[in-house]
């Protein structure tokens, strides 16, 4: 496990997440009302970027088949989707949000 | 109990058409649940058994081995069946149709580098397999009596886009092109066309579906192209119920629209479920299907069906949408090309029912998701 850096606080707009590459694996960054939230942007249901998705009141939905997730927990809310995508813990350092991985 | 005839166990089948003819064995899409989750839910799953009549009056069905199986309630969820070429060459093993994971297994089994593959019907499934199979490195011709592809359920310049993929992917799209005849050769079928001969070594016919709506017409349930069902899948028979795409569901505006999409197959039961425990939960969800061809997404939003203009914009990157307006200037349908994101502001902006404004409409630069809260 190591913190790997996302981007800086201020880069982060509502309902549009950040990406960032952790060896193999693609993981979305979220900023909700009470902090910053990570899961894999890889849909579980069929190979899709769920950074490419709409997202609101803290879910995010599939851009390809709209299977729907909670950012916080990574539940999978809604078929055709019914894994839950992984999370990961963030953190902000010195203005600079992080995922650990 | 959940009675079917496949020997599969029970999927969904958006991956017929694509991850399984390029030879995956078990895509995630295809949501293959073991024996053991159905002996978990306390459903006694019967595959590889063939209903061969329905009793509603003594409210049994009868399997083809002779078993008796009383109900209190009946969902007939049959589904459809590929429509088939009216030609004796239907039965040629080199004609085939998709319709089934053992279909698509079939079908995967025969495509190579080279294969020669026509395919009749230049619809969604059509086109999906025409795009596996040029991946897999076959010829594809592809045959539409249309002079264009998707022509049932989008615009002409989504047809154009979706053909300009097809196009790169060096498949042939014949357009206005009947097929008069198909003839077996000893090395070939030979498709015959107005203008000329086509020597394929396989055909695909994908030229829709049909209801299977035997069972429940043989009993007197009411069938008109699909199972007449109103918006909780009630049937004319007390007991009896349709659910999926065998149904054909009656719409807020009266009329009943029989639909073959995953959405349905998914939510529509759902009512039927609650119908059955006595609890009315009306199925209206907006139409909504999509389609995967090589690296592009297409949504389709609403019923398309409806006469409606067609207004097209396309965003800085490119993004192709189609918007489908009522003489009001309600929208009331939309197709999105790679562009999911929008699908569900889109959804919301159709459900409002509002006239807005074209020139809103068109401006690219405001997102749907603006548009909608405007």
């Amino acid at each position: 496990m190591a913190w790997h850096d996302v981007a800086s606080v201020d880069e982060f707009e509502v309902d549009a997440p950040k990406v960032v590459q952790v060896g193999e694996v693609p993981i979305a960054v979220f900023q909700l009302d009470n902090g910053f939230f990570a899961i894999s942007d890889v849909c579980t249901h069929e190979y899709a970027r769920l950074s490419e998705g709409f997202c609101e009141d803290g879910k995010v939905e599939c851009p390809l088949h709209q299977a729907c997730f909670d950012i916080r927990t990574g539940k999978a809310l809604d078929e055709p989707a019914e894994v839950d995508v992984a999370t990961y813990p963030t953190r902000v350092d010195r203005g600079i949000v992080q995922v650990d991985l | 109990m959940l009675v079917g005839n496949e020997t599969d166990l029970p999927y969904d089948r958006p991956p017929l058409s694509k991850e399984i003819l390029l030879g995956e064995e078990q895509p995630r899409g295809l949501m293959q649940r073991s024996h053991d989750a159905f002996a978990a839910q306390r459903i006694d799953l019967r595959l590889g058994t063939h209903i061969a009549r329905l009793n509603a009056t003594a409210a049994h069905v009868e399997t083809q081995t002779g078993d008796l199986i009383p109900y209190d309630s009946l969902v007939i969820a049959t589904g459809a069946r590929a429509r088939t070429l009216p030609l004796p060459i239907a039965s040629d093993p080199r004609v085939l149709t998709l319709r089934s994971l053992a279909d698509a297994r079939a079908l995967r089994g025969h495509l190579r580098l080279g294969l020669r593959l026509a395919v009749m019907g230049a619809g969604l499934i059509g086109l999906e397999v025409a795009a596996a199979a040029a991946r897999q490195g076959c010829l594809v011709t592809v045959l539409e009596l249309a002079d264009r592809v998707m022509a049932r359920c989008v615009p002409s310049r989504i047809s154009a886009r979706i053909e300009s993929w097809h196009r790169a992917a060096d498949v042939q799209l014949r357009l206005s092109c009947p097929v008069r005849d198909v003839r077996a050769e000893r090395d070939c079928l030979r498709i015959a066309t107005d203008t000329d001969d086509i020597e394929v070594d396989l055909l695909l016919v994908a030229i829709g579906a049909v209801p299977n709506t035997e069972l429940a017409q043989e009993t007197g349930v009411a069938v008109q192209d699909g199972i007449l069902a109103d918006e909780c899948g009630r049937t004319s028979a007390p007991s009896i119920f349709a659910a999926g795409e065998v149904a054909r569901i009656l719409q807020p505006s009266g009329h009943y629209k029989r639909f073959e999409t995953w959405q349905v197959a998914q939510y529509q039961p759902i009512s039927v479920a609650h119908a059955i425990c006595g609890v009315d939960k009306p199925y209206l969800d907006l139409p909504w299907h999509w389609t995967d061809q090589y690296k592009h997404n297409v949504q389709i939003i609403g019923d398309c069906g409806l006469g409606l203009e067609w207004l097209e914009r396309e965003d800085a990157e490119g993004r192709l949408a189609a918007l489908g307006v009522d003489p009001d200037g309600r929208l009331q349908a939309a197709i999105l090309i790679d562009n999911g994101r929008e699908v569900t502001p889109l959804r919301r902006l159709i459900m409002a029912n509002r006239p807005i404004p074209r020139e809103r409409l068109l401006d690219a630069a405001l997102s749907f998701k603006q548009l909608h809260v405007a």
